[in-house]
């Protein structure tokens, strides 16, 4: 080897071992291949990764911008180098070197002599090396020889670097694929990874921006779930981009393709289909890859590939994360199930302890309240009263918490710090009417179906009195029902933590009304078991008081008889011997004072029994109005001594067929008992009115005084003979009454109101319908009894 | 003369009034207990009689109701120590009912009022 070839090739070496940078290597080597080679121009010419295109790569004249300069594969004498792989030496003055060189001109006009060698090991080519000399080269085998071994040499660093470059370009997006799949594999939440994929994916391809588009399962709707760097204005809707996807037999290809932005500019995207299992589950878009030079460039199928791979892993995270979102709901769910039936459990052996009524409703709003129960901010329950046919409002609490140890159970029955009943921000008991257009507990309790009003004040059947106490919040309405009958209705609402009431919150509330109403029920009917077990003892007692008083009474009117015969016999002598004594006869005076004291005797004897007094009855048409005037006036005096105030209601009745004195009686007998009730002032309040009754009309007479009552208890035996609650009364006057009225075909009836006062109300048959015959003083009843 | 018949158990009864019947102008009969009074009744032409309710062997109501049937235009005059709420029981058929009093005022007064026709 001569000692330039060598020192050549040593040069040679030295280069293609030096860490210099490929493209800088190239320029070296065609500057050292001119200068070495005395050749005017040495330039490279690489080959495209299309193998299609020569483009000049490197020009021995380290000229600063290098012209653009391209033959394709086997046109010009570069081109038919690379195609033949043979070193190509021409003269210009050959025929047509000049004219299918023509491009060489522009760069180093009048040339005389060009070389071609190709740049290729055994199995590639990568370009060619090309000599431009102004005078005629003479290239000896000598030269062309040298030529080679160092295009031999520059294909084999050429080699080099390419696999360098493509290992480097491997690790890259190994690397980035190693991050995305830490990312999918990690415990982030599903946006973060989504998050992480679009930005990661936009960064590797240097794309100025990029979106994820995601199928809504249940709309079927995309949405854009997450979004990086520029997005061009103008582009298509997801919808548009999501159809320009090719779906071929369950399979969905990548696109790429150009829009024009809303400026006129020019962008370019590609779409990569996220699919699973044969369905569209969203969409991966790329927007402008970005040059070194910060232009725009189409994404080439290296890029499409990698991001298909991004895709694949996105999909099945996503899925994953999906799954396991559901799964989490699901248990979520469970989990809230679980804890309120442990609630309601516990609420019900609670609600088992007891039978008492405010007991149970104490219970019951604080269960539900109670934040380790149900937890409302507020709670209110409603029964239905039947008889006046209201709603009324009979319990509320506010949310309570308890000290966290303390179990449910015991946190229920608690002496709660606001007593049970209508403490509602301190006002009154709300009541409603039960009717359709009394708002909307009414219709919760008509309609036994629960309502949930998301805006108090905005919702037309709520009514004032509750928009008002609810302040315009969301609630919740739930019948209580029992064998399809609503016995009344809950109210909650979260005031307070304006907590969104749910469908899984009517749902428990639901369960909870089930519950309480039984209770509820339940304990009513104990209540009504042991009022009528009260009722039947207090009836025992009062017969057997009632036995007592009629023992006493048949008693003492046998006593009366027995001491009746011998007080007339003494009596009916003494006034005879009186008679026959003279007036100034000592004797006559004694007598006197037997037949005065028997009269006295006898006069007592006839108030306790005798009370007809006149044996005879006159049954007359009297003016029933008068009657109790007449009887009125008797008590006057009395009536004014206590500061009793009379009230009057007379309605004009036809006439009452009756005995007068006797009815008077019955009246005198009722206004003393009245101002005997009243020593202390009150108000003594006569009506009369005509009552239809199912055998005919009658004249009513009602009289009412302020007297407090009797205790109920005692009101069985008020017409009982002897039976008295006063000190000096004789306990015969309401007997007598009653006895009165009886007869007169009337009733006498008596309401007594504990802590207010007895109304007594006479009924006595209208003359043109009474059954007694004119003329005749009694009714005609037959008894064989012995009397 | 009128002729009444006076029906007691108690002796001092029939005597007092005998006495102050006799003394009014009338002729009187007595008899201690309701079989007594029923066999007067049957034997003498009567123009009115005083029963007592209450007496031995049978009670004035039942004499009262046979007397009635035989003689309904017989009048009777009930007189009895019981207070007149008895008059429930079967006493519509006599003509008065007088709770007996040792003033005879009364008797005496419907005795003349009865006897009058």
């Amino acid at each position: 080897m001569s000692p330039n070839r060598l020192s050549f090739l040593t040069q040679l070496i030295d280069l293609f071992t030096s860490t210099v940078a490929y493209g800088e290597r190239l320029d070296n080597f065609v500057y050292l291949v001119a200068r070495n080679l005395k050749v005017d121009l040495t330039l490279f010419f690489g080959l495209d990764k299309n193998r299609a295109t020569l483009f000049l790569n490197a020009d021995s004249r380290r000229i600063g911008a290098r012209p653009r300069l391209e033959f394709p594969l086997g046109q010009g004498i570069v081109g038919e180098t690379a195609q033949k792989r043979i070193p190509i030496i021409v003269q210009a003055q050959q025929p047509g070197v000049k004219n299918s060189n023509q491009a060489l001109e522009t760069i180093f006009p009048d040339y005389q002599s060009l070389a071609c060698y190709p740049v290729a090991d055994d199995n590639f080519l990568y370009g060619v090396l090309l000599f431009i000399d102004k005078d005629q080269r003479n290239s000896n085998l000598h030269e062309q020889e040298t030529v080679l071994i160092a295009c031999r040499m520059l294909a084999g660093n050429i080699r080099q670097a390419l696999l360098h470059e493509e290992a480097k370009k491997r690790i890259a997006e190994l690397a980035v694929l190693f991050d995305v799949a830490k990312a999918v594999g990690s415990t982030m939440e599903l946006n973060a990874i989504l998050e992480r994929v679009v930005s990661i994916s936009a960064k590797v391809l240097n794309a100025r921006g990029a979106t994820l588009l995601i199928v809504d399962e249940v709309s079927q709707q995309i949405h854009v779930s997450s979004e990086y760097g520029t997005i061009p204005k103008g582009i298509p809707t997801s919808e548009t981009l999501a159809n320009k996807i090719p779906v071929a037999s369950g399979e969905f290809s990548s696109v790429t393709s150009e829009m024009t932005g809303s400026e006129g500019e020019k962008h370019y995207y590609a779409g990569i289909p996220l699919n699973l299992k044969g369905h569209l589950k969203g969409m991966l878009c790329l927007y402008d890859k970005m040059t070194p030079n910060h232009r725009f460039q189409q994404f080439d199928s290296e890029n499409i590939q990698l991001l298909q791979t991004l895709a694949g892993m996105a999909t099945s995270s996503i899925e994953n994360a999906l799954a396991f979102q559901q799964i989490e709901a699901l248990a979520a769910k469970n989990e809230r199930m679980v804890n309120v039936l442990t609630v309601l459990h516990d609420i019900s052996s609670v609600l088992m302890t007891t039978i008492d009524l405010n007991k149970i409703l104490t219970i019951l709003v604080r269960a539900l309240t109670l934040k380790n129960a149900m937890g409302y901010d507020r709670a209110m329950i409603f029964l239905v009263d039947k008889t006046r046919n209201l709603l009324v409002e009979e319990g509320y609490a506010f949310q309570q918490t308890t000290p966290p140890d303390l179990p449910l159970r015991q946190a229920l029955i608690m002496e709660p710090k606001i007593p049970p009943g209508p403490t509602y921000l301190g006002s009154e008991a709300i009541q409603v009417t039960l009717r359709g257009d009394q708002g909307i507990l009414a219709q919760t309790v008509l309609s036994r179906k629960a309502f949930h009003i998301l805006q108090a004040d905005k919702h037309p059947q709520v009514n004032q009195q509750i928009r008002e106490k609810l302040s315009g919040q969301e609630f919740v309405t739930v019948p209580l029902l029992v064998k399809e009958e609503a016995i009344g209705v809950i109210v909650i609402d979260n005031h307070h933590s304006n907590r969104p009431l749910k469908d899984e919150d009517m749902h428990f509330l639901t369960m909870f009304a089930n519950q309480a109403a039984l209770a509820i029920e339940n304990s009513r009917l104990v209540e009504t078991i042991e009022a009528s077990s009260r009722e039947l003892t207090l009836i025992r007692e009062r017969m057997l008081e009632s036995d007592r008083l009629a023992a006493m009474s048949s008693m003492a009117e046998g006593l009366a008889h027995e001491i009746r015969n011998p007080l007339v016999s003494i009596g009916g002598f003494a006034r005879r011997i009186s008679k026959q004594v003279a007036p100034e006869d000592s004797l006559k005076q004694y007598v006197d004072v037997i037949v005065d004291e028997v009269g006295r005797l006898e006069k007592i004897l006839r108030q306790m029994f005798d009370y007809t007094g006149d044996t005879l009855g006159y049954f007359q048409e009297h003016e029933i109005n008068k009657l109790v005037e007449d009887a009125l006036t008797l008590t006057q005096r009395d009536l004014e001594k206590y500061h009793i105030r009379v009230i009057k209601a007379y309605a004009e009745l036809p006439p009452v067929y009756c005995d007068e004195r006797q009815i008077k009686l019955v009246f005198y007998n009722i206004f003393q008992n009245a101002q005997q009730a009243m020593e202390n002032g009150g108000a003594l309040t006569i009506r009369t009115f005509p009552l239809e009754k199912s055998d005919g009309l009658y004249a009513a007479i009602s009289v009412s005084d302020t007297g407090g009552g009797i205790a109920p208890e005692l009101v069985y035996n008020i017409f009982n003979p002897f039976f008295t609650t006063k000190e000096q009364g004789t306990g015969l006057g309401l007997s007598i009454a009653q006895r009165i009225v009886s007869r007169h075909y009337g009733d006498i009836e008596i309401n007594n109101e504990l802590g207010k006062g007895i109304t007594f109300t006479v009924t006595l048959p209208i003359a043109k319908y009474c059954l007694i015959p004119p003329g005749k003083t009694s009714p005609a009843v037959t008894s064989s009894e012995e009397v | 003369m009128k002729r009444i018949l006076v029906a007691d158990d108690e002796m001092s009864i029939r005597l007092l009034y005998s006495e102050e019947l006799r003394e009014e102008g009338y002729e009187v009969f007595t008899a201690s207990n309701g079989k007594e009074a029923l066999e007067v009744v049957a034997k003498e032409p009567l123009d009115l009689i005083i029963l007592d309710i209450k007496m031995p062997e049978m009670s004035g109501i039942e004499v009262l109701r046979q007397i009635k049937e035989k003689y309904p235009n017989l009048p009777v005059l009930l007189s009895s120590a019981y207070s007149e709420y008895k008059q429930d029981f079967g006493t519509w058929a006599s003509e008065e009912y007088l709770v007996k009093s040792s003033d005879l005022e009364d008797l005496k007064s419907a005795v003349r009022k009865h006897l009058k026709d």
